[in-house]
């Protein structure tokens, strides 16, 4: 029998236990298994959707060998043109674990270029992994969607930060800079350093936590004035904002920033997922943001600062757009090394072209990578 | 299949699964060539398609489970375009 990728339908489930199953009992990381429910828990589609995520299967003969996603989402365009574009996301080949079945990987992705020619991929976690080293054989145009961090408690960084401690001598080397207190003392320095530098905010911004349904006319307004600063971002205006983050999502915090009662940006924060490299660490993450030119400092101020007070010891947030990046260093965030990869289809990188010029101007973020709405 | 197409196939192979071509025979699937993963099936997609001038769909490409089997499709691809 031939292999036949398709819709996940419930009455794949049971094969896609299966094959979840020969996953793990081959495979050490649990995080390599397909969804369990065939219609998503998260976004999906309705008749009126706007954005939703769908799920397909590659089935031979009732037995099911790999799966995919894709989160269809409307898009802002450097033409101006508002398109829904598809992102592919999740996929899992048996060929991981039995080489006899190397051949779903490249079925998988040409399925999903097939139904979605204007693709992208996100995250996907360094250029070392397969499937990234397939976007780029194949052609895509991909670029490294920059990394920041803010250390908040020095001392707790230096005790956990398991890739900073990879040896005896290190740990040691750590210690002692965490229990002298230079490590507190040189972050200070150079926090004070970066706030010297940075411009100063109007004294009347009010940055507060928010439900973005009770503003959405202001949203609506910062949407339609912001969008024209990027070459390329997914649409962010009141409805999108609702979609994404409703106010039963407990684990999120949104942020709403005014000034003179006018809406002039908004953030979404929150605490990223326990992760082995960050130790005990409390991690939290600027998942997302938007706001008018000119007022982008405010905001990371006042998402930074929010995230401070719930007491986090180190804030992340990936950002590709060239002025949000300058944000984040003007608010004392450092650079770090990125494995947050942004891959464009043909199709999607002709829309965008020339590439090399649209790059900094693009606005993604962490929001708009599959770790919606708890895995970011 | 012709011994041509068969040659041509198993260079392409070769220069892929970077393993001498003498070493690689009808039979050889991803069970016999240790190279052969999900990223090199894909290379040799790619490679057969520039080689031999051929669009493989995702039923030729699910059929590519031995040097055997990629020839004979390249042969078929190529009598049916002619």
């Amino acid at each position: 029998m031939a292999i036949v990728i398709q819709p996940y339908r419930p009455e794949h489930e049971p094969a896609v236990a299966e094959f979840n199953q020969r996953l793990r009992q081959a495979c050490e990381d649990e995080n390599m298994v397909f969804y369990r429910w065939a219609e998503p828990r998260w976004l999906p589609r309705r008749a009126e959707s706007r954005i939703y995520n769908e799920y397909f299967v590659a089935v031979d003969d009732g037995i099911v060998r790999g799966g995919y996603a894709l989160k269809t989402q409307e898009f802002f365009f450097p033409d101006g043109q508002t398109r829904s574009i598809a992102y592919y996301h999740h996929p899992l080949s048996e060929g991981i674990v039995n080489k006899t079945h190397a051949v779903v990987g490249t079925l998988l992705l040409r399925d999903a270029m097939q139904r979605a020619p204007i693709l992208y991929c996100l995250g996907m976690g360094g250029y070392d992994r397969p499937l990234p080293r397939m976007l780029v054989r194949l052609g895509w145009a991909h670029s490294l969607v920059p990394f920041f961090f803010r250390i908040v408690n020095p001392s707790r960084f230096l005790r956990n930060m398991q890739t900073l401690r990879s040896s005896p001598s290190r740990k040691l080397l750590m210690d002692i800079v965490a229990y002298s207190g230079a490590g507190w003392a040189s972050s200070m320095l150079f926090q004070g350093y970066r706030a010297l530098l940075a411009p100063r905010s109007a004294a009347t911004e009010n940055c507060g936590v928010a439900s973005f349904e009770a503003d959405a006319e202001g949203l609506q307004s910062l949407w339609e004035q912001a969008r024209q600063t990027c070459s390329f971002t997914a649409v962010r205006d009141a409805e999108t904002l609702s979609t994404l983050y409703p106010p039963a999502q407990k684990h999120l915090t949104r942020l709403l920033m005014k000034r003179n009662g006018v809406v002039i940006g908004w953030a979404v924060v929150g605490e990223r997922r326990k992760d082995a490299k960050y130790g005990n660490l409390r991690v939290g993450s600027v998942v997302d943001c938007f706001a008018l030119p000119g007022e982008l400092l405010s905001v990371v101020r006042c998402a930074t600062q929010t995230l401070e007070r719930q007491g986090f010891d180190l804030i992340l947030s990936n950002q590709s757009h060239h002025v949000w990046g300058e944000a984040f260093r003007a608010a004392g965030y450092l650079s770090g090394p990125s494995n947050f990869l942004f891959a464009a289809s043909k199709n999607l990188a002709e829309l965008l072209a020339p590439f090399e010029t649209a790059r900094p101007r693009m606005h993604l973020t962490r929001a708009d990578g599959d770790g919606l709405p708890a895995n970011f | 299949m012709t011994a041509s197409t068969f040659e041509q196939v198993r260079n392409v192979a070769s220069d892929i699964f970077g393993i001498p071509a003498n070493k690689i025979t009808a039979e050889s699937s991803p069970e016999t060539i240790e190279n052969w993963d999900s990223m090199q099936h894909l290379n040799l997609v790619l490679a057969i398609e520039e080689k031999f001038g051929v669009r493989l769909e995702p039923e030729d490409i699910e059929q590519m489970k031995s040097i055997g089997a990629v020839a004979a499709l390249v042969e078929k691809l190529q009598s049916a375009a002619h």
